[in-house]
């Protein structure tokens, strides 16, 4: 069952399309990697997908519901939450208040934010730091902290966009540790990322955008040997 | 316990304790102090921390600096005089409308500023405010343009045939005005370990990242605009009733506005302290110097001869440098203390702890 | 119809001083991204330069203008680097904050000095009129426009054609991209804040013969250059130009067609939309 559609979905800024007829369909419970060279459209399907934008044209299609149009924040409460490619902390709040907020849109409840809000730190094992100013961390652990606030939402799919940029390898893997362990709570998450090494062993299926078009998708077996992907990245082969 | 939350418990038995006696000594006050002009500088004070601690919801917690603040202030003060000097109606009741008319001017304003950011909404909340002080100034039917409003009496406030007050002295107005204040006080505090301060912040800080956690924007900056605006509008009526005399220039202007803004600034954006702290600085020392009171001070000390070129200069211009100082203070804020008199004591004292 | 000609005319030729406050006020946004609140006093500080060049060393109001730009200038650069520099970092809301504060002790130290009461600066011709097209219009609007225009020229040759005026364009376009070619941002900045006061003070300088002078009059003329600025695209000199123009007619008729005391509400209620429906401005740009 797929909890995501796109259906033939395309933005365009004025004259140029950032998306053109982008169609593919995301299993539940599954990671789909997301990728494509720079300016490919990958954030701004996000932005689409999230309601931040609204497509121009095609269709976000959510757990059977349409989404065109709703506003970030309707979104988030349907179960859909994002992260961002240069990260977002609410620099002047404590690590544990960042969280509180996410925590919010599920419960009225301060202290019951704050209870979720330990627990979800503890997953991504930010908890000792739980009373620093967000401004004053790292970014490896900024963008952990990130993901701690998008789960506190208690999302169904999680938008990881970059999650892993600006990262040393030791970092990256506490990530990647992160999200096979999301999955295995039951979240579907669409993860765009430019370390393909990362890509390969996280995702169950692969998306190539390409100047705002879907250039292919399948295994990450697939993608990596399909010839169209190796060109668009490396330019075509001599 | 352990010995750390030991000693936070004792901290806060401390400052609840000494949060208690202020409170205690507020309301018995006039039982001790004759001076009529005390308890003016009190209603004052009590005035101004209501409106710095009203703007702080929004421009402190929200992130929202609006210097347009006069508009709220102006439509509780207009209304309830209108309301009591044209249509006998008790300022105990007109208060009420006034706070409505601050609403319904809040949620306009809202509508049309809150779509802008950052400097464009500090632009349209001053041209909206001006729209507001000249459309008054102008509808002299309602409002009697710029001669202003000025009452010719109070009606009496009784309770089951006892009287309360008749509104003679000014001690009805220091208890109204030291309500009102700890209201508004009460209400940041509670607002500000709630859900709306938690989201309220959030905008602050990143008004996209809150938008994809569940926040609506624009709701929740008409909600902190509209408790900012309540209490501004009472603010404004007390000011009205008590003075008994009002004006666009002297309740719906830019000047008003920005006094409101520094408020909050100089005593500490974002902190409930903060506006009560500059709230007691700045009324007594713009009192001070408007009154010469400080003048006079600096003469009676033997610092300056009064025959003297400086003694008569300060005698007769120190009581117009009050907004000078206030000048003065936001810009030495702005570029040594950002944080405003109470984050900079709290600063330096958590320096000197951790030697 | 010929009171809607007149009202047209004495709109442009004011619309031009306008045009001048509104440039300075664009090139100090579009180059270090503040919004100057102490504007209109800063033009202030010009009117009573000029009040006082005249009544004590006589000097002719619109000859005094070649000592009063370069004074103002200083003025400006000082303000920058003493005060504006130092808050380069700090949030937008604490920066328009700042000049807020710098205003304020501009006008009241110059009340305290100079007190309150309005002054009149008067010469032999300022209640003589010329006439052109058929037109009657007053003197020293007419001098002053022409000046204005003459001044105008002169920036736009110094944007469009020497190095020190691209380089400007340059850091307003693009501060990092700037900084990286080898421009001293820092001293562009401070460039463009004494422009921008040189601008404002000439303004001031243009319209003392027929405006009283006051410590609180650059407030009014702080709010309309914000108008003026967003009108025609925060950055823009052209879009300034433009817009100022646009601003001094739209008063005149309004004024006219509404009375005096509604112009204001005119002029906000123009600012409203533009901010609300083309936040970059009429001409839809917001680079220099």
């Amino acid at each position: 069952m797929a909890i995501l559609e796109i259906r033939h979905l395309s933005k365009y800024f004025g004259g140029l399309a950032a998306n053109s007829d982008v169609s593919f369909e995301v299993p539940e419970r599954s990671i789909v990697g997301l990728i494509g060279p720079n300016g490919a459209g990958k954030t701004t399907l996000f932005n689409c997908i999230t309601g931040y934008e609204a497509p121009s044209k095609g269709e976000v299609v959510f757990q059977g519901r349409r989404l065109n149009g709703l506003k970030p924040d309707r979104v988030c409460r349907l179960g859909m939450v994002r992260t961002w490619q240069k990260v977002r902390p609410l620099r002047n709040l404590s690590v544990l208040d960042n969280v509180v907020v996410g925590a919010l849109c599920r419960t009225n409840s301060v202290r019951e934010a704050r209870e979720i809000a330990h627990r979800q730190l503890a997953v991504v094992r930010l908890d000792q730091k739980a009373s620093i100013l967000a401004g004053a961390l790292s970014i490896g652990d900024r963008k952990k902290l990130e993901m701690a606030r998008a789960l506190a939402t208690r999302p169904k799919l999680l938008l990881l966009d970059e999650v892993m940029g600006g990262l040393n390898p030791a970092e990256s893997e506490e990530i990647i540790q992160l999200i096979l362990e999301i999955k295995n709570q039951g979240l579907t998450q669409i993860v765009i990322e430019h370390d393909m090494k990362a890509i390969m062993r996280l995702s169950d299926a692969v998306v190539v955008l390409n100047s705002g078009e879907k250039l292919a998708e399948g295994s990450p077996e697939e993608i990596v040997h399909d010839q169209r992907v190796i060109e668009a990245y490396l330019g075509a082969e001599p | 316990m352990t010995p750390d939350s030991n000693a936070v418990y004792r901290a806060r038995r401390i400052s609840l304790a000494s949060l208690t006696l202020a409170i205690g000594v507020l309301f018995l006050l006039p039982l001790f102090v004759e001076s009529t002009y005390v308890l003016h500088l009190m209603i004052l004070i009590f005035i101004n921390t209501i409106t710095g601690s009203s703007w702080n919801i929004l421009g402190g917690y929200t992130g929202q600096y609006s210097v347009g603040h006069a508009a709220y202030f102006g439509a509780g003060a207009y209304t309830t005089m209108i309301l009591l000097q044209y249509r006998h109606i008790a300022p105990w009741y007109g208060i009420w409308a006034g706070v409505v008319a601050a609403l319904v001017t809040a949620l306009i304003i809202g509508s049309i500023c809150f779509r802008l950011r950052g400097p464009y909404f500090v632009l349209a909340s001053i041209a909206v405010a001006e729209i507001f002080r000249v459309s008054v100034l102008n509808l002299k039917n309602i409002t009697n343009g710029a001669e202003g409003i000025l009452i010719t009496e109070i009606p009496p406030l009784s309770s089951g045939g006892i009287l309360i007050t008749d509104w003679d002295s000014k001690v009805p107005f220091y208890f109204t005005g030291l309500v009102f204040a700890l209201l508004v006080i009460l209400v940041s505090w509670r607002v500000g370990r709630s859900k709306l301060g938690y989201y309220f912040q959030a905008i602050r800080e990143d008004q996209d990242a809150a938008h994809s956690l569940g926040i609506n924007p624009t709701i929740y900056k008409n909600i902190a605009l509209s408790i900012s605006a309540i209490f501004t509008s009472l603010a404004g009526s007390l000011y009205a009733v008590y003075v008994g005399f009002i004006d666009p220039g002297s309740v719906l202007s830019v000047e008003l506005s920005v006094q409101i803004v520094m408020i909050g600034i100089i005593g500490g954006v974002g902190t409930i302290l903060g506006p009560v702290v500059g709230a007691a600085l700045l009324v007594p020392l713009s009192e001070g110097l408007r009154s010469n009171a400080i003048a006079n001070l600096l003469i009676r000390a033997g610092i300056v001869d009064p025959e003297s070129r400086a003694g008569a200069f300060l005698k007769e211009n120190l009581g117009h440098a009050h907004v000078l100082i206030y000048g003065i203070l936001v810009v030495i804020v702005i570029l040594f203390m950002p944080e405003g008199l109470v984050g900079f004591v709290r600063r330096a004292v958590a320096r000197r702890a951790s030697r | 119809m010929a009171i809607f000609v007149q009202a047209l005319i004495s709109g442009i030729l004011i619309g031009g001083v306008y045009a001048l406050i509104g440039i300075g006020l664009t090139i100090i946004f579009g180059v270090m991204r503040i919004i100057n609140f102490a504007h209109g006093d800063i033009l202030m500080i010009g009117m009573y330069a000029t009040y006082y060049l005249f009544t004590l060393l006589h000097i002719d109001p619109f000859l005094s203008v070649v000592i009063t730009i370069p004074l103002m200038f200083l003025f400006g650069a000082m303000l920058q680097k003493v005060f504006i520099n130092r808050a380069l970092d700090a949030l937008p809301q604490n920066q328009i904050l700042l000049t807020i504060g710098l205003g304020l002790i501009m006008s009241n130290s110059v009340m305290l000095a100079f007190t309150s009461d309005y002054k009149i600066l008067t010469t032999r011709y300022s209640s003589s009129s010329v006439t052109i097209l058929g037109i009657s219009v007053s003197s020293p609007l007419a001098i002053s426009f022409a000046i204005t225009a003459a001044i105008t020229a002169a920036l736009y040759w110094f944007f469009l054609k020497t190095d020190t005026g691209q380089a400007i364009r340059a850091t307003a376009q693009d501060r990092e991209a700037a900084r990286l070619m080898g421009i001293n941002v820092r001293k562009m900045s401070t460039i463009a804040f004494g422009l921008g006061a040189a601008l404002a003070g000439t303004a001031g300088a243009l319209i003392a013969p027929t405006y009283y002078i006051f410590p609180q009059v650059g407030s009014i003329f702080t709010l309309k250059s914000f108008v003026i600025t967003v009108l025609g695209g925060m950055g823009s000199v052209v879009g300034a130009t433009l817009g100022g123009v646009l601003i001094g007619v739209a008063e005149s008729i309004g004024g006219v067609y509404f009375g005096s005391g509604w112009k204001d509400v005119v002029v906000f209620t123009l600012f409203l939309l533009v901010l609300l429906f083309k936040p970059a401005g009429l001409l839809g740009k917001s680079r220099t």
